[in-house]
Parts: structure tokens; C-alpha cells; sequence
């Protein structure tokens, strides 16, 4: 954490100091503002009496392989939402690789992207208990991890192959959810877009159609859900393509540990272009500040004919939640990819 | 002292124990229907906004409060790490934790004006006009 420090106060001024510009502006224009309750990190802060709150997440890491070291200030994003009666919304604006500076042997790269870009920006409406329809750009309401991606909330700095891969993380269109609640909490949601993404830059995949379908169903500690869809890739060089996606996911939480598991595969009209991407992860909670992780990744892509195996065994120290410090270690079944990721988050 | 006599004292200690453990209740005014268990954890963690067409407003006491501790570990069944975990990650999908007041009789009050607030209050605090959703005791 040290030779990071270092090396973004050497080469970074710039970058640090637009982010204190940043938080100090966020803090000032809200220490003026009557607060709901006393300020707790990580849950924003409203704005004036009104209906309105804000905050906001950032992160540093490291990433150290045989031949690449990366240093860079991953994300640094404000957001804001709020509600009234019967509707509520989300607006989310990004720097996401505001400073990036890449080492392969004695060669160095800095890459600075000050672009900001628009992560989330919907409005919901809730008829009743059951049924409510959201409108805008929203996370992909596919799998657990994919649902709360950021740094700070993730148990491990890295995430894993199968929300990279498999489906667009992110869709602009319309998502409509059942919910029913008895002795279990069953919810089913469709997701529908047939449009251009608000910001193609930020998503994995240019997409102007995606359709989806989610059934998750939660007892208690245990949680089950199955995505499925199809998306389609706007071309670049190629011509356009339909890909169909699945996903099975698994998480049970309970006071001592979490299991989270999630497996899916993804094919075209003609061959599978992922034949299966899957991880298995535990945490357990050595204290209420310590938590050990350990995770198993699997995937074949016909990029990559050979099936690739990941092992992660990862620590998070959180002085309080919304702090995190992070250190893993991942060996690949390509011992060249092996790397130590540090990382340092923050939610405010 | 015979052992028989120590065990029938242990015993009747216990009992004594076990009879005067705390019974808390969750409660709202009487225009709500039934909700069940899981239901009221679902407002309390704020999946369930809405029960037919009354906006639900979930009430808590302070952080500190031993009512509080008891909800949280017998209703919720989360311990505080998780909770917080919880809290942080619905700040990042745009939901607020409950509201929080300072007394019992805050509670109740703001109960008898709202249609559709829920809090929970000790079963002694309990009030003729309040409906009891669910009744735990801490053991």
C-alpha cells in the first residue's frame, strides 16, 4: 500500500488533488444542509429536509503479475437518489480509471481517463407490494455479484470471470418485478431493451437489445436465482451478434460465513462462444473487522479452448464496513497470470 | 446440603428466570392486515414498502437500545456487522435504513397518527388501541 501511496503522490498530484477538490466540495456543500440524523460513513448524507440524499465510492489498487505492475485510482463516483410517494430514483456519474499508470519492465505508461461517464440513471415506480417497473439505465438484474460490483462492497478486490463474460452488466430499457412475500420472499423480473445504452462506454458489451428473465427465490439464510436471456452485440468490426446467456446462483448468509456461488454459460446461434464460467466462494468472519475469503473460478471460452482454473485467497480488513483494505493472492492454471492485488475502498 | 435440594433450587431458579425473560411485541394501528414473520422482516430491511395500497413506515429504536438488540436477533436474526454490510450496500441501491426514534412512547405515538408505521416496543408499554403483529421474548 505504501509503493502505491507513493506512486500516486509522485505521479498523480493532479489526480489527488481533484479528489479532494471533490470529496472537500461534497463535505462542504453538505455540512451547510440540515442532516435526517447524525452522519454515518457509508450511507450519504440528505440533502436539506428534502427527500433527497448523496454519497459516493472510490477506490485505489494495486496489481502486481510477473511482468505488469498497474497502480490506479479505479473508480471515484457520486451519486445521488431519492423518492417520492410512489416513485424514487437513481443517478450515478463515474471517473472510472481516472489515473492508471502500468509498469512492464522498465517501461512505464500513465493513462488518464477524466471522462465522466453515466453508470446508473433510472426512475422507479411502485404500484403496490407486489408489482414495480423501473426506466433507465440499471445494473442487470443477473446473479448476486453482479447486482452490488463496486470495490468497496465486493468481498475481494478482483471480481469474478462469469460477470465479466457472460451478460451485459449493464442495460438501458425497462425491468418489471413481481415480488411475493410468505413464508419466503419469491421474485420474478423481466428486463427489456430495445434501444441504445445512455453510455455504451461504460458496460462490457454495446448492446441495443437485451431481454431477460430472472426467478430468485430466498428462505431465510439461503438464497437461489436463475437468469436467462439474449442481448445483442452492436458491430464494430464484425457483424452483429445474438448471444444467449444462463446463469445459475447460489448464496447463503448467515452470522459466521457467506457461500456464494454462481455457474452460466453463453452461446450464439452457431457454437458456444463461453462453454461454462463458474466460481465458488466462501468468507468467513474471523472477527467483526477480519474476513478471509477463499474462491475457485473455472471457465472455457472458445477464445480460451483450454478450460482456465483460478484459486483466490483473499483478506479484507474493515476498520468500519464502509472502509475496506484489501490483499489477495491469485494463482492461475497459467502461472504467468499469477497476481497480488491490493486495494484500498471507501464508501461515503 | 443433600444434592436432590441443590438441583430442585437450580430448577426453580431457572424457572424463575425463564417466567420473567422479556416480552417484547411488534405493533401498528389497526388499519393494517396481518403480516408475518417474514413480512415484517421485509420491512424492516425495506424489500417491502407497501402492504395492499398503505405505504409502510418501519420504526426503530436507537442503535443502543436493548429492544433494539432483541428485534435485530430475533425478527431480523442479522447480527450488527451483517446489518451494517446490509445498510451499506442499500446505499448504494438507493434505500434508506428505517427511521429511528428515542422512546417507546415516540413509537407509539407516531403509530396512532400514521397508517401503515410498525414498531416494536416492550409488551408492558402496550397500549388498547395498538394491533400486536408478532410477540417474541428473549430467552
Amino acid at each position: 500500500m505504501m509503493i502505491l501511496s507513493q506512486n500516486l503522490l509522485l505521479h498523480g498530484k493532479n489526480i489527488v488533488n481533484k479528489i479532494v477538490i471533490f470529496l472537500l466540495s461534497f463535505f462542504i456543500v453538505l455540512s451547510a444542509q440540515e442532516k435526517e440524523d447524525t452522519y454515518q460513513l457509508g450511507q450519504g448524507l440528505q440533502v436539506g429536509s428534502l427527500p433527497i440524499y448523496v454519497g459516493g465510492y472510490f477506490s485505489v489498487e494495486y496489481a502486481h503479475t510477473k511482468d505488469v505492475t498497474v497502480y490506479s485510482v479505479d473508480d471515484l463516483a457520486f451519486q445521488s437518489y431519492g423518492n417520492y410517494e410512489k416513485f424514487s430514483y437513481m443517478a450515478e456519474l463515474e471517473f472510472k480509471e481516472l489515473y492508471v499508470k502500468t509498469k512492464v519492465g522498465d517501461r512505464a505508461f500513465t493513462h488518464k481517463d477524466e471522462h465522466l461517464y453515466l453508470e446508473r440513471f433510472y426512475m422507479d415506480y411502485t404500484f403496490n407490494e407486489n408489482y414495480m417497473i423501473r426506466v433507465g439505465k440499471f445494473n442487470s438484474p443477473i446473479g448476486y455479484w453482479n447486482l452490488v460490483p463496486i470495490n468497496v462492497l465486493r468481498d475481494t478486490s478482483s471480481h469474478p470471470i462469469t460477470s465479466d463474460i457472460l451478460f451485459p452488466q449493464f442495460t438501458t430499457g425497462a425491468l418489471a418485478t413481481y415480488t411475493s412475500y410468505n413464508t419466503e420472499e419469491i421474485k420474478v423480473n423481466v428486463t427489456l431493451q430495445n434501444n441504445t445504452d445512455l453510455d455504451d462506454d461504460y458496460n462490457n458489451y454495446k448492446i441495443d437489445k437485451h431481454y431477460g428473465i430472472g426467478l430468485t427465490y430466498t428462505q431465510d439464510n439461503l438464497s437461489f436465482k436463475i437468469n436467462g436471456g439474449l442481448f445483442e452485440k452492436i458491430p464494430e468490426y464484425f457483424a452483429r451478434e445474438k448471444l444467449y446467456y444462463m446463469l445459475l446462483a447460489l448464496e447463503y448468509d448467515n452470522d459466521d460465513f457467506k457461500i456464494m456461488s454462481e455457474i452460466g454459460s453463453q452461446k450464439s446461434n452457431n457454437e458456444f462462444t463461453t462453454d461454462y464460467a463458474a466460481y465458488l466462494q466462501g468468507l468467513y468472519r474471523l472477527n467483526e473487522k477480519h474476513n478471509l475469503i477463499l474462491r475457485a473460478e473455472s471457465f472455457k471460452t472458445k477464445l480460451t479452448p483450454q478450460a482456465q482454473h483460478i484459486g483466490i485467497l483473499g483478506y479484507t480488513y474493515r476498520p468500519i464496513y464502509p472502509v475496506a483494505i484489501k490483499a489477495e493472492y491469485q494463482l492461475h492454471s497459467t502461472s504467468r497470470d499469477n497476481e497480488l492485488l491490493l486495494s484500498f475502498s471507501m464508501m461515503f | 446440603m443433600p444434592l436432590i435440594s441443590i438441583k430442585l433450587i437450580i430448577i426453580l431458579l431457572l424457572s424463575t428466570l425463564y417466567l420473567h425473560a422479556d416480552e417484547y411485541v411488534v405493533v401498528s394501528n389497526r388499519h393494517i392486515k396481518t403480516l408475518s414473520l417474514a413480512e415484517i422482516k421485509a420491512i424492516y430491511l425495506k424489500k417491502l414498502s407497501y402492504t395492499e395500497d398503505t405505504k409502510l413506515l418501519p420504526i426503530n429504536l436507537s442503535l443502543r437500545d436493548k429492544i433494539r438488540k432483541s428485534f435485530e436477533k430475533n425478527v431480523l436474526q442479522m447480527n450488527l456487522i451483517r446489518l451494517n454490510a446490509y445498510w451499506t450496500k442499500q446505499h448504494y441501491l438507493g434505500h434508506r435504513p428505517p427511521l429511528t426514534m428515542k422512546s417507546q412512547e415516540a413509537v407509539k405515538k407516531l403509530i396512532k397518527k400514521v397508517d401503515g408505521a410498525i414498531g416494536y416496543i416492550n409488551i408492558d408499554s402496550l397500549d388498547d388501541d395498538l394491533l400486536i403483529i408478532y410477540q417474541w421474548s428473549d430467552k
